[in-house]
């Protein structure tokens, strides 16, 4: 992504299908090259499935440390049943209800079902930056990183359950509804319905603050 | 239109997105870079995770969790910090372990004797070893997530991955 080039939406250069940077079809084949001993393919389900892995973590609303935990155990649990795992082209579904579950009983053991701390979120010091921050550091892209920050704060004032819900849908690349409902434990049938009811929401609580 | 439907192959397909569909389409993607940008993986997880291929280890039979007592246990009252009971199971290969605020006590069965390292992510472990009992204590509860790869005779028994 280009520094020098500013968008007027948010969502230009990123097709609006629902792919990415892994086909959720090349899955099974990277499992199975995993398991026959391929790092590189190993890396890239990392890159094409943790952040589904992350936003299951971040929708059970656990503290960063307990997040970092789970999200851990559930590579490490994958590297362990690589080779045994019945249908290697759900994987993306194996992890996000292996994460669901750790989370659940996380939340169960301990009652530390803390929401995430915006503040410290939203003011995330500057080290570690994505392509994406660096682009919004750009000066030109200062009314864009506004709208961001005002867009994740209505986000996340919304509703458990849609912010839930939200928040595994907004993994990057999109998740599918399987994977959704493995992350959820809801049905595939009622996430497009709840999706935009819960979009809708959003959108209504953006107009009423004047940001669409 | 209808290849962009058909991406969204879980709705009902009517070939057309109603002007809604298209709006909270485009909202739900601007959500999506606001997440990329504001609470992307973390660097050093993602790293984690990449090294976690490490773990990967064919030889060994992976024992399964049968019963933890975080799930499956009925609470007793009065009792506000209960140690976690877990059991692991490959085929006849079964570990008891109880982990408490002091270490880790577990037993191997059938009993006998196994070197065990108390695996702790892709690269720290420790080492504990299984009296002729099949016996053993650590002295500390693991941090984070935990497995256990026990060597008994020729077998290697690795158990499932773990948060304690």
């Amino acid at each position: 992504m280009a520094g020098g080039t500013t968008h007027s939406t948010a969502y230009d250069g990123v097709s609006y299908t629902r792919g990415g940077t892994v086909d959720r079809a090349d899955v099974g084949v990277l499992v199975q090259s995993a398991a026959d001993g391929d790092a590189a393919a190993w890396k890239s389900l990392v890159d094409g499935l943790g952040p589904l892995v992350w936003s299951v973590v971040r929708a059970h609303g656990l503290s960063d440390a307990d997040a970092h935990e789970v999200y851990q155990t559930a590579w490490f649990r994958l590297a362990q049943h690589l080779g045994r795992i019945r249908e290697p082209e759900k994987t993306g579904s194996w992890l996000a209800s292996t994460a669901r579950h750790e989370c659940l009983k996380l939340i169960r053991a301990s009652k530390r079902w803390t929401p995430t701390d915006d503040a410290q979120l939203l003011d995330r010091p500057s080290e570690d930056r994505t392509p994406e921050e660096s682009v919004l550091d750009s000066e030109e892209a200062a009314a864009q990183t506004e709208r961001v920050r005002r867009l994740w704060q209505e986000f996340e004032e919304l509703g458990e359950r849609c912010r839930q819900l939200l928040r595994v849908l907004i993994s990057s690349p999109p998740p599918s509804y399987q994977e959704v409902s493995a992350a959820l434990g809801i049905a595939v049938g009622s996430i497009g319905p709840m999706r935009q009811r819960c979009l809708r929401r959003l959108r209504a609580r953006l107009e009423a603050r004047g940001t669409i | 239109m209808s290849d962009m439907n058909d991406d969204f192959g879980d709705e009902p397909s009517d070939g057309t997105f109603t002007d809604e569909e298209l709006g909270t389409g485009l909202l739900e993607e601007e959500l999506r870079q606001a997440a990329a940008i504001l609470d992307p993986v973390p660097t050093g997880l993602r790293q984690i995770a990449v090294d976690a291929f490490a773990l990967h280890d064919l030889d060994a039979r992976v024992a399964e969790l049968t019963f933890d007592s975080l799930v499956d246990a009925i609470p007793v009252r009065g009792e506000t910090d209960p140690p976690r009971m877990l059991t692991f199971r490959a085929d006849e290969v079964t570990v008891d372990v109880e982990v408490t605020a002091d270490g880790l006590i577990g037993q191997v069965l059938p009993p006998g004797p196994a070197r065990i390292e108390v695996l702790n992510g892709p690269l720290a472990h420790a080492r504990l070893t299984a009296d002729d009992m099949g016996r053993f204590t650590g002295g500390a509860p693991p941090t984070g997530p935990f497995a256990l790869r026990l060597r008994t005779g020729r077998e290697v028994v690795v158990t499932e991955w773990l948060r304690a």
